[in-house]
């Protein structure tokens, strides 16, 4: 990494800024967040602005994930494709600026996104419930920044280690779909065959670890402890574990840190942190 | 100071070997001619330069760094045009410029820079996306320019560029070949680097097959032309007698047709008469002169014989060319 990363990230971000796509996805995230306040509100049920957090947290859990995977899966596969990625590299910066600047630039991109949905989330709730959790707002936000950021970090990742747009679409929708809809399928399925028999409401650690470690419930119980109320992972359920308590409450005594709440939260920067360097490995051997 | 030095520089992609054993010296100062046809693996050669792409052997150093593990210094040095590059489609022309000014820690005005590539500060304030290909090109060109490179490095520039785009282009290379900037192009248009370059190298299949000034190259094909002469009569009894002329060689005949090589002009008006007195009646004379042109485009073409005119000047001159090489310092 050299100086120029941060020119690459700015530039990316400028880049990225102009994206028609990436603009709707944004809209989408900031509008639905505006429509939750909005339709709690005409169903004038009497909710507290505290516990309307919740029900942000929710379309966000899924929202923020896609909206990370489609701003920054063509990140640097896309130009590598195009050829402007010639362009990019025949100036001072090199592969590993265009790797971290791009991570840089699209986090910014889906930060400003998460930051701008809480920005209109926190004039609702002053308007249309007369008060604000602000504490617990921005905690959230930062939670969801962070949640963002490693679902970027994976597209990113994924896009510098392939070589076709293909690639990196399947590979991204792959794991995402893995996390939504086969992750209890998965870690319940080898939970029966090494332990002859589904997991239980107090299973083995490892079982829960695995949880710690799909973004889309680290992310949902991080945000319980932030909000009132529980906030579930949006997810397919196969049934096959009985509950969908957090794993800090399906421990028999004291809990271990990894898993705590705040330790799940941390596991998401694994997200960031490992695809992007099995992309800036592949990325930097390649022949462009 | 050696600006361009590739030693057994070689790419093999799968079976297939992109460039073979390459061995090149570009001096500082001069504008080097990259020519050969499409696929002959001139850009996997700039690729490798520019780090783009990794060699299966040998190596190469551009400014006297190591094309790899110095190729940070060398993209702060040099300036690139690539082969097969896209534009940001949603940036101004300006902000290319700007970027690649900024890149390259220089103190330059955008719209000099645009101004120097032929482009408007009008130009500059549209979106990049909506320029023509000649348009795209000029634009990469300025980013290139960004800097003041000692080394400009451009792939196929004349691409998408009209005939006066061209002139502009070669008017860009001599300016900066006067200001002291190596210039290595790629083309696979003779025309377009011969008014410019001081040398050319020319690939094929992978290999260098010449490496001479426009003017050795010239030389070593020589004056020779093809003549075809169409008779009345059967020509193959004056085979002999036209093939024992001083200058002429490779005659064939076949029915009322013969055709002779002739490398000294002299030795044309003899092959006609030779044969007229042998009492045949000619019916129509055809002379095709071999140029320099007309053998790199048959060369283009994939012509075997063209690849030996021009490669034969390789391995039966090697004198004239050390000597043209050393003209050029």
């Amino acid at each position: 990494m050299t100086g120029h990363t941060l020119t690459v990230a700015k530039k990316d971000f400028a880049d990225a800024g102009r994206s028609k796509l990436l603009w709707s996805i944004i809209g989408l995230l900031v509008g639905l967040s505006a429509l939750g306040y909005i339709i709690v509100w005409a169903t004038g049920e009497d909710i507290a602005a505290g516990e309307m957090l919740g029900f942000l947290a929710i379309p966000l859990g899924v929202l923020v994930p896609i909206a990370a995977l489609i701003g920054g899966y063509m990140a640097i596969v896309g130009e590598r494709r195009s050829g402007s990625l010639k362009l990019l590299l025949g100036l001072p910066p090199n592969r590993a600026d265009v790797v971290f600047g791009k991570l840089l630039g699209r986090a910014a991109v889906i930060g400003l996104a998460v930051v701008l949905s809480f920005v209109v989330a926190l004039v609702l709730s002053i308007v249309l419930f007369g008060g604000a959790p602000i504490v617990d707002l921005a905690s959230l936000g930062a939670l969801s920044v962070l949640y963002g950021v490693a679902f970027v970090g994976l597209a990113v990742g994924v896009s510098a280690g392939v070589a076709s747009r293909g690639r990196a679409m399947a590979l991204t929708v792959g794991t995402f779909m893995i996390f939504f809809a086969f992750w209890e399928l998965l870690t319940a399925g080898v939970y029966y065959f090494a332990h002859d028999g589904f997991p239980t409401e107090y299973p083995a650690t490892w079982y829960l670890f695995a949880q710690q470690l799909n973004p889309l419930q680290s992310f949902a119980y991080a945000a319980s402890t932030l909000v009132e109320g529980q906030v579930f992972p949006v997810m397919f359920r196969f049934n096959l574990d009985p509950t969908f308590a957090a794993p800090a409450d399906r421990v028999a005594g004291d809990t271990p840190f990894f898993l705590q709440e705040w330790f799940g939260a941390l596991l998401l920067l694994v997200w960031v942190v490992v695809p992007v360097a099995i992309g800036y490995y592949r990325f930097e051997k390649a022949d462009l | 100071m050696t600006a361009i030095r590739t030693d057994g520089l070689t790419k093999r992609f799968g079976d297939l070997t992109a460039v073979s054993g390459l061995d090149l010296e570009i001096e500082e100062g001069e504008v080097f001619g990259f020519l050969g046809p499409n696929g002959a693996g001139k850009s996997t050669t700039i690729n490798m330069l520019l780090d783009f792409t990794r060699p299966t052997a040998g190596s190469a150093t551009v400014l006297g760094y190591d094309a790899q593990t110095g190729s940070d210094e060398i993209s702060q040095r040099v300036g690139i045009l690539p082969e097969g590059f896209s534009v940001y489609d949603r940036l101004t022309g300006r902000k290319h410029i700007e970027f690649a000014i900024q890149t390259k820690g220089a103190d330059q005005s955008p719209d000099d820079l645009l101004a120097r590539v032929g482009l408007s500060p009008e130009d500059g304030d549209r979106a990049a996306g909506g320029y023509s290909k000649g348009m795209r090109q000029r634009l990469a060109t300025g980013m290139a320019l960004a800097g003041d490179p000692d080394l400009l490095i451009m792939d196929e520039p004349s691409t998408g560029l009209d005939p006066t785009g061209i002139n502009e282009m070669q008017d860009l290379v001599r300016a900066e070949a006067e200001r002291g900037t190596t210039v290595f192009f790629s083309s696979h248009i003779l025309e377009h680097v011969e008014s410019v370059c001081d040398r050319v190298g020319i690939l094929r299949a992978g290999e260098l097959i010449a490496l001479d000034t426009i003017d050795g190259l010239r030389e070593s094909v020589g004056g020779g032309a093809t003549m075809t002469i169409t008779a009345a009569s059967a020509l193959d009894g004056v085979v002999d007698a036209v093939a024992a002329i001083d200058g002429v060689s490779n005659v064939t005949a076949t029915g009322h047709r013969l055709e002779a090589f002739v490398e000294r002009p002299a030795a044309k008006p003899l092959v006609v008469t030779t044969v007229a007195d042998a009492g045949v009646e000619l019916t129509d004379l055809r002379i095709e002169e071999t140029s320099l042109e007309s053998m790199f485009t048959t060369l283009i073409e994939g012509d075997e014989a063209a690849a030996t005119t021009l490669a034969g000047d390789v391995e039966s001159a090697p004198d004239r060319r050390v000597a043209n090489a050393g003209g050029d310092e």
